[in-house]
């Protein structure tokens, strides 16, 4: 399964949602659009599954041209945020639902549903209605109703923002499981970063309808293209080039050549050199133990800086540092 | 509950199936088109023609040739005027007592309040009749003068019929409001009084302007009270009938039912915009509100309760007396003999008016399920539109859509098996309420979760398997509401089918009307408590299905 989106653009009412979007999702594929609220993500993925139509481009599996195609006819699981079981039926019947709708021999259909509920961990809980179920064995009743059909691709529409912390990342990890285990191709929609870093083998990051950086979590964290895929991947300090040709100048030689606006350079808390020294320029303003970690807020030349430093630091509120950085990546508008 | 929602509010899907929904458009629409707009412009026709069909303004010059009209059009604004004034304060006074305060018996008070609802208006005119008229049970036990024909009797039955309808909106407004914001008031030093001055009273403007428009409406357009207790007070419902039913004047009928309408539609456009702008509350209620013990406030509250209720009760009691009552007023022997064969023409009123309402209430709950459905699925360019169109009926007076019905119908291709059938009076009555079961049923539409809809979509099902798979299961309780209100409605309506009817078609509501006039107030009662029975059975049938529903229902 190779799935293709060529230059797709959307407009509702004169606003852009979509603008001339292109990446592609390959064979077992994890992919994550991540983005904040109104970016076009989940507009993205209701086309990919034929519920919206866009205005231009083409969507293409598997070499076929897909883009008017309806979305019954789509063969794709689909798992939305919430309230998507339908409330009068079992949860066993939830699932037997595309199997039925379909047209499978009716006598299979039990058999496989039960199979599924197994697979998803609640083998016990067939006979219960959605309502008697917890936000995250529904939203495993929703998974397992979207593969059972034997989808050609998995679509993933923020599926676990409305559930507790602590539900959220055990799913997470099934979820990532099964798929792997399927070897079905995902495309997820969620705005949560640690989400898109904890399960995506591809990061599509989205803002204001456009593609601003794709990757692998590791490759948007250390080296985003961006200053919007700096600061919403993670916390970035962002330092204009004209800081760091005084302060830092040895991150210069690896600057992309530009007007000094052009380019920020983008230190993460972690990459920061933080030593006492009675005549550093910075002042640590605030500091937080967080057990393994402690986390710094530093006024150093005009501006405030994150820094996370081990945890048994001996820095002190008040105490004179000196800053120094390991790694850098430089990013553009 | 953790994470945002992310998804901005865009227009809902486009690439789902257009020829569904166009389909589930096409019948409720053409309805719409035949047997509303069409009748209502035939009206407006009508108004500006002569009886040649050239166009001219010369009927509503005849307006002012008699003097009887302008009058009778200042007494309509009057008793609207002064309905709306009493009717909002005694429906305040109710929903604060109801909701706000530690008087008993409040279920008896929301019991009576049922009552006006359950029989058409022109039964609480004649329970005052009964009651305080020249012959009235009053006067006969006492022996004191009494005389409610005119602007009192009818500004009485104008309120008892209005009450229940105002209480009802401005206690809806009222649970909106969150204890919370009470108990923010109470910790700043705020008196109940200032609580209610700036925390209740802000959340009830609007609930107050609403109402207000719909019962002036009600008032402007009704003829159940007006033909039984108006007396020598003419109002303009009045005029209508006496020009089209006494006279067969149609075009002067059709010019005052245009002249009724204006009113009848700037008010509901305001009520409209007044409801729009209502405070929704918070999305989490949070704890329920128990009001705080203050015995003066309860014991005001509860003589009012007292003062409101019980008339209703008394009229309401009163037909059920006379019902059972030999020759009402010379012999008051209690008989059962106005139900046994006392009536004259039998059941058949009932049953028809039983058969009739049925039809209008499956008839119409098609109607409106398949509009909803249909609109939830059209592009907004085409929903916006018929959206106005289908809540229009509540801006028309049943009597001009009735005139529209007669003007229409009487001639052409359908009057052969449709003109005096019951299927035409179903069809009056449907379309006349047709607003209030529509917006009923899209409100109950809104409780569908797009995302299941999707999901039909998205497993390979098809229009078929979307309404019933993802919306029935929804609107469900909807579905329930809208039939029943469309039948009790349907039960009780004069208004819209008082030209309708034929010999050979009686209704109960309009041989209450006939057996009044003649004097035979006893029949009259008999067949209006009938009426209250049946709309009293279905009201309860409505309950037990709605709870029913509501055990059985998985809405996670």
């Amino acid at each position: 399964m190779h799935l293709r989106i060529d230059d797709i653009a959307k407009a509702w009412g004169g606003h852009t949602v979509l603008d001339s979007v292109s990446f592609n999702a390959g064979e077992s594929d994890f992919v994550c659009l991540l983005g904040p609220s109104g970016c076009g993500k989940t507009t993205l993925l209701r086309i990919v599954a034929g519920l919206t139509a866009p205005d231009r481009g083409r969507v293409v599996l598997d070499g076929r041209d897909i883009t008017t195609l309806p979305a019954r006819d789509r063969r794709m699981g689909l798992v939305f945020q919430s309230y998507s079981l339908f409330p009068d039926m079992t949860a066993a019947a939830n699932i037997g639902y595309p199997m039925r709708v379909r047209g499978e021999a009716a006598a299979s259909i039990p058999a496989q549903a039960a199979a599924w509920l197994e697979r998803v961990g609640l083998g016990s809980l067939g006979e219960r209605f959605p309502d008697q179920l917890s936000g995250g064995q529904q939203q495993r009743v929703a998974l397992a109703r979207a593969l059972a059909a034997n989808p050609s691709m998995l679509l993933l529409d923020e599926p676990l923002s409305a559930l507790d912390p602590s539900i959220r990342g055990q799913l997470r990890g099934e979820i990532r499981a099964l798929q792997r285990s399927l070897g079905i191709p995902t495309i997820m929609v969620t705005h949560d970063q640690d989400e898109a870093l904890a399960m995506a083998d591809t990061i599509v990051c989205m803002n204001q309808g456009r593609i601003e950086q794709i990757g692998s979590p590791r490759c948007l964290y250390e080296r985003p293209r961006t200053r919007f895929v700096a600061a919403f991947i993670g916390h970035a300090n962002l330092l204009s080039t004209g800081l760091v040709r005084d302060a830092l100048p040895a991150f210069l030689e690896r600057r992309p050549p530009g007007r000094d606006e052009t380019y920020d350079l983008c230190l993460r808390p972690e990459d920061l050199l933080v030593d006492a020294d009675p005549r550093g320029e910075g002042v640590i303003e605030d500091i937080t133990f967080l057990g393994n970690v402690a986390r710094a807020d530093i006024a150093w030349r005009g501006r405030r800086l994150l820094a996370e430093l081990p945890g048994r630091s001996p820095l002190v509120r008040g105490e004179a540092v000196s800053i120094d950085a390991v790694r850098g990546a430089w990013v553009g508008a | 509950m953790g994470g945002r929602v992310s998804s901005v509010a865009v227009p809902r899907a486009v690439a789902r199936p257009r020829f569904g929904a166009v389909l589930l458009l096409a019948l409720p629409v053409l309805g719409l088109l035949l047997f509303f707009v069409h009748p209502l412009l035939t009206v407006l026709w009508r108004s500006v023609t002569d009886a040649q069909g050239a166009l001219t303004l010369a009927n509503y010059a005849r307006l002012f040739d008699d003097p009887g009209l302008p009058r009778a059009a200042v007494h309509s604004v009057a008793i609207g005027l002064a309905t709306t004034l009493t009717t909002l304060a005694f429906g305040l006074c109710l929903a604060m007592a109801l909701h706000r305060s530690h008087m008993p018996g409040k279920r008896l008070v929301r019991a009576a309040l049922l009552l006006p609802m359950l029989a058409p208006s022109l039964v609480l005119g004649l329970g005052l009749v009964c009651l305080l008229g020249r012959n009235g049970l009053l006067h006969r036990l006492t022996g004191i003068p009494t005389d409610i024909y005119g602007f009192w009797g009818l500004l009485l039955a104008n309120t008892l019929y209005g009450l229940p309808q105002v209480v009802m909106i401005v206690s809806a407004a009222l649970e909106r409001t969150p204890a919370r914001h009470y108990d923010a008031a109470a910790s700043m030093g705020a008196t109940p009084w200032r609580q209610f001055v700036d925390v209740t009273m802000p959340r009830l403007r609007f609930a107050l302007l609403a109402a207000a428009f719909l019962v002036f409406t009600e008032t402007l357009t009704d003829f159940g009270s007006a033909v039984v207790v108006g007396g020598s007070y003419r109002v303009l419902a009045m005029e209508i009938y006496s020009k089209v039913v006494g006279q067969l004047d149609f075009a002067m009928g059709a010019t005052l039912g245009v002249v009724l309408l204006v009113p009848a539609l700037f008010s509901v456009w305001l009520g409209r915009l007044a409801r729009r702008r209502q405070d929704n509350g918070d999305a989490s209620p949070g704890r329920a509100l128990v009001p705080s013990r203050h015995a003066m406030r309860d014991k005001l509250l509860g003589i009012v309760s007292i003062a409101a209720v019980l008339p209703i009760v008394a009229v309401v009691g009163t037909v059920a007396y006379v019902s059972f009552v030999k020759l009402w007023p010379y012999n008051r022997t209690l008989t059962l003999a106005n139900y046994t064969g006392g009536m004259p023409d039998g059941f058949g009123p009932v049953a028809t008016s039983l058969w009739v309402s049925l039809l209008a209430a499956v008839v119409g709950v098609v109607m409106v399920f398949a509009l909803s459905a249909g609109l939830r699925r059209a592009p907004p360019a085409l929903a916006r539109p018929l959206q106005v169109l289908a809540a229009f009926p509540a801006a028309v007076p049943g009597m001009v859509l009735g005139l529209g019905y007669v003007l229409t119908f009487n001639h052409g291709a359908l009057s052969a098996w449709f003109y005096g059938s019951a299927a035409i009076v179903a069809a009056c009555s449907l379309y006349h309420y047709h607003a209030q079961a529509f917006l009923t049923m899209q409100t109950g539409m809104r409780q569908v979760p797009d995302a299941l809809e999707d999901a039909v979509a998205s497993f390979g099902g098809d229009t078929r398997h979307v309404l019933r798979d993802a919306v029935l299961p929804f609107a469900m309780p909807a579905l329930v509401s809208s039939f029943f209100y469309l039948f009790m409605r349907s039960m009780v309506t004069l208004s819209g089918v008082i030209f309708l009817v034929t010999p050979d078609l009686g209704l109960a509501s309009v041989a209450v009307m006939r057996l009044d006039e003649n004097g035979f107030l006893a029949q009259a009662a008999a067949y209006a408590m009938c009426v209250v029975v049946a709309g009293a059975l279905a009201l309860a049938a409505m309950r037990f299905l709605l709870h029913v529903l509501k055990d059985r229902r998985h809405v996670a």
